[in-house]
């Protein structure tokens, strides 16, 4: 384990950063904080692997500052940085074998002969392939690649490691075990990790906290948990998990809490941006996750009816579309024990006022 | 990678060209159309006015355009058959065509002499089958001299033509002719209108360089005794240049005739239809012929083949031959002129001279290249593919006409004088001009090396504190290094082999480099034909070796020539 104040801090400050005429990082802050195990979220093309390379050194922000702790790095060169990064491609050099590919590091930074022989085994042990130190890389799987990469970085033992989409490659099984690994491997290690990823159940369950990214700019920093529960915006909600959508407009608030007029009644719904005060007569809109949607279960309020359009069946829940005044919401139910067939039977939508998200329009 | 040195090496790269490329070659323009009192067109009007020049002009468009129409009708068909269909001994046939390339034409226009001569090989084979009077033989060169000399270039440049169009045809994308099939186009339609308007691009760039090649050629015209071209004029002019204004015209007309078909066939025709398409990845889909069709492609390889190696056994025969003389094969073999010629004066320091200039001249292209290529490929730099396009331009600008200017500006006070090293040794000048215009080749094996590898491959070097420096050494270098090899060999070769500036900045004998010892040898009474012949079966042998080597490394024989 390494110690609290080896770890250090990553900063990035109004970073700017321009291809031609488009801008692909828009003036963008964060910070990670020692030890955290960060992740860039967000779709191709919103910033994140750009953001990753400037922390890495590999592109030079237009302006704005990158820091490691106390030090500005913004001009450093990517070799001064102490910066690894794993790569979507894993970039194993064919030209040298395993062994090699993880020395290579070492060897720069002139770690004598005896050592580099002990270290590179206890990497290979850490990613669990002991032995294959002589073998060349086209004889390795994609997943014992993915972990070689993963050695090659951390027996350098960086201040952070940067990872650009490191699972992207592998198929759904071996990416499952390879995330609780990674966290594994970081945690052990002490290391401060940014990793950038599109993937959101990987950010979930892997995450210390998380940025959403849209179009070069932050939609969301936090906790996963308080990024699914408590969307600041429509744009996260939606790109973190499945919701429901519903415009309408405001016309009561009261402790954190709003009821807003839509086209299937009234909803009550949760303020989740303390920045914004909503007032009656204002236009807003709400996120209602299709888990927080639950059929019949009447309670009076917080209701909407509808009828089931279509529905399909996927063992461990059951996924319905039911048609609403208020467009067609999704709806999952875990465990069903009775399934709905579509329909002109009528149905009741009913959800509590927490599970509601109050969002600008 | 990081701006500054991108802009660092643009900056010197351009710079280099500016003064040992573009300066002499602009120097003959400007010469050539300035007179005593400032701009004239007088030389031009002199050159056209005088009957001898016109003809010489007009032997060289000749010569350029029916050796490159030759080199196509020869290319062409060869390329399309080794495309679309395997036939017995592809792989062998395949590579014997490109048998031209191992001997500089002019060597091989003495082989040829011996056989076509009044008292060569061919009228002795013809007496002897009773076609032909001996006492009143045919003179085949003399009744066609301008038709042999066609031939012989001809038959020397198709392999360059034939390797761009086999690169232009294997880079389409099968699928592109399986889907014209799949949708009932039968296979001529096909050919001409998915295939042919495909490869055009290829077709043509290879076709230019071939015509630019055919339409300066120096060496062959020289072998056969024929002056009337413009680049023999040219030769011939060069003792008094200081009075002389007309080979200054003449160099002027042969390089604005070259760069203008250089760019037509870069900028008008020769633009890719296909843009960006990504590299193809499905299979060839080559048709296995069985009994007489396969026979018949085989045979079409092998006789081009033996057409192609008819100088080859020519000067074979004659460094071997103790006498050869109105007779079909020679009456006695001998080992004598190999030995000899390890004792001529002029023979083993060529041979040392040689591999000096050439050696020293390829590792300039490596360096230039490698730079230019880095840029190239992984600087984001706007210019750089303007910085692409500079440093192909030594394929459009004849070696006649850079030697030209190279001889022009190292005259006494001119101010490239200061290449010229102790005792007139031409050194300097021979390794710039060799490494200028092998550059193209360095050029691009390293680029297509550095675009097959990821960049994500030096990235990772630099993340994990690799130096820049230290990164091109332990990951890109060896990743890229057969593709430089394979280049390298090729600049090496060619260097070694080269005509237009070897015979004209080399001036003392003990400088000469080898194509230089040949053609003096040639015009030395006694055996000195004997003695060129050897030396030419020697860069032959060599050749050969060096060519293998470069196809092992590059992998694919055709992208290393593709324009």
């Amino acid at each position: 384990m390494a110690e609290e104040d080896d770890m250090e801090s990553i900063r990035a400050d109004t970073i700017v950063k321009t291809f031609g005429s488009v801008r692909a990082l828009d003036g963008i802050t964060v910070t990670v904080d020692p030890g955290e195990l960060f992740f860039l979220l967000g779709a191709s093309g919103c910033g994140k692997t750009t953001l990753l390379r400037c922390i890495a050194g590999l592109e030079t922000p237009d302006s704005g500052t990158v820091s490691f702790g106390e030090r500005d790095v913004t001009r450093m060169p990517p070799h001064k940085r102490e910066a690894a990064m794993v790569f979507q491609s894993y970039a194993l050099w064919p030209h040298l074998t395993v062994g090699q590919n993880i020395a290579f590091g070492l060897e720069e930074r002139k770690v004598s002969k005896a050592e580099i022989k002990q270290r590179v085994a206890e990497a290979l042990e850490m990613v669990q392939l002991p032995g294959f130190g002589e073998r060349s890389i086209d004889q390795m799987s994609g997943g014992q690649q993915q972990r070689v990469s993963l050695a090659r970085a951390l027996v350098v033992k960086p201040k952070c490691l940067l990872l650009d989409e490191p699972l992207s490659n592998l198929d759904a099984q071996l990416r499952v075990e390879m995330r609780g690994e990674i966290r594994r491997i970081v945690k052990e290690n002490g290391l401060t990790a940014v990793y950038v990823t599109h993937d959101q159940e990987e950010a979930l369950a892997m995450a210390d906290r998380m940025a959403v990214l849209t179009r070069g700019t932050i939609g969301q920093v936090d906790t996963p948990e308080n990024v699914y529960r408590n969307p600041l915006s429509a744009y996260v909600a939606k790109f973190i998990g499945e919701t429901n959508i519903v415009p309408g407009e405001i016309v009561e608030v009261r402790s954190g809490f709003a009821m807003l007029k839509t086209d299937a009644g009234p909803l009550v719904g949760r303020v989740t941006d303390p920045e914004w005060n909503p007032q009656p007569g204002e236009q807003a809109r709400l996120s209602i996750r299709p888990e927080a949607w639950r059929l019949h279960k009447s309670s009076g309020d917080n209701e909407v009816v509808g009828r089931i359009a279509e529905r399909a069946y996927l063992g461990q829940r059951i996924q319905y579309w039911i048609e609403t005044a208020a467009g067609r919401q999704q709806v999952v139910e875990m465990n069903p024990h009775i399934i709905h067939e579509p329909g002109e039977e009528q149905i009741v939508l009913h959800a509590r006022h927490d599970d509601v998200v109050v969002l600008k329009p | 990678m990081k701006r500054g040195p991108a802009i660092l090496i643009t900056i010197l790269v351009c710079a280099f060209f500016a003064v040992f490329f573009v300066y002499p070659a602009g120097m003959v323009v400007k010469q050539a159309f300035e007179g005593p009192d400032g701009f004239t067109l007088e030389f031009f009007r002199a050159v056209f006015e005088n009957p001898i020049y016109r003809e010489g002009i007009a032997n060289s468009f000749l010569l350029g355009i029916s050796a490159t129409l030759l080199a196509t009708c020869i290319a062409f068909p060869l390329a399309l058959i080794g495309h679309r269909y395997d036939f017995p001994g592809k792989p062998a046939l395949g590579v014997m065509v490109l048998a031209p390339m191992i001997l500089p034409p002019f060597v091989g226009a003495v082989g040829v002499k011996q056989i076509l001569g009044v008292n060569g090989a061919l009228n002795a084979a013809l007496a002897k089958l009773g076609m032909m009077d001996a006492a009143h033989p045919f003179d085949w060169l003399a009744e066609g001299r301008m038709a042999g000399i066609v031939l012989m270039i001809g038959l020397n440049l198709y392999p360059i033509l034939y390797m761009n169009i086999a690169a232009a045809l294997s880079n389409l994308d099968p699928a592109m002719e399986q889907a014209a099939e799949n949708l009932g186009c039968p296979p001529w339609k096909r050919f001409f209108r998915i295939t042919l308007p495909l490869a055009m691009p290829g077709v043509f760039a290879g076709a230019s360089i071939v015509f630019i090649w055919a339409f300066t050629e120096l060496g062959v015209p020289l072998v056969f005794d024929f002056s009337r071209t413009a680049s023999v004029q040219i030769f011939d002019g060069l003792k008094g240049l200081d009075k002389n204004p007309i080979p200054y015209a003449l160099t002027a007309i042969l390089l604005i005739v070259a760069a203008t078909v250089f760019s037509l066939s870069k900028f008008v025709i020769g633009r890719s239809p296909l843009g960006t398409a990504p590299r193809p990845k499905g299979r060839a889909n080559a048709k296995r012929l069985r009994g007489m069709k396969g026979l018949l492609c085989s045979f079409a390889f092998l006789g081009v083949f033996l057409l192609a190696s008819i100088p080859h056994v020519g000067v074979l025969f004659l460094s071997t031959a103790e006498r050869w003389y109105g007779t079909v094969v020679p009456d006695e073999f001998t080992m004598r002129h190999y030995t000899e010629a390890l004792g001529n004066g002029l023979v083993v320091p060529s041979i040392q001279n040689s591999l000096m200039y050439a050696g020293c001249a390829t590792l300039l292209a490596l360096l230039v290249g490698l730079g230019v290529a880095w840029v190239v490929v992984r600087s984001d730099l706007k210019v750089r593919g303007i910085l692409d396009a500079v440093v192909m331009l030594p394929l459009a600008v004849p070696g006649l006409v850079m030697a030209f200017g190279y001889l022009a500006l190292s005259q006494e006070g001119k101010p490239f004088h200061f290449l010229v090293g102790a005792g007139g040794s031409p050194f300097l000048l021979l390794v710039l001009a060799y490494g200028t215009r092998r550059l193209p080749y360095i050029v691009r094996s390293a680029v297509a090396g550095l675009q097959q590898s990821n960049p994500a491959l030096e990235e990772a070097a630099r993340s994990l504190g690799a130096t820049p420096v230290r990164t091109l050494r332990r990951v890109a270098l060896p990743l890229i290094g057969a593709n430089l090899a394979a280049g390298s060999i090729l600049a090496f070769a060619f260097a070694m082999l080269e005509v237009s500036d070897s015979l004209i900045l080399a001036q003392q004998e003990q400088h000469y480099p080898i194509t230089k010892a040949i053609y003096t040898l040639l015009s030395t009474l006694g055996n000195g034909t004997e003695l060129a012949a050897a030396l030419g079966v020697w860069s032959m042998v060599f050749l050969s070796t060096a060519i293998m080597g470069a196809a092992i490394l590059g992998g694919k024989r055709g992208g290393l020539f593709k324009v």
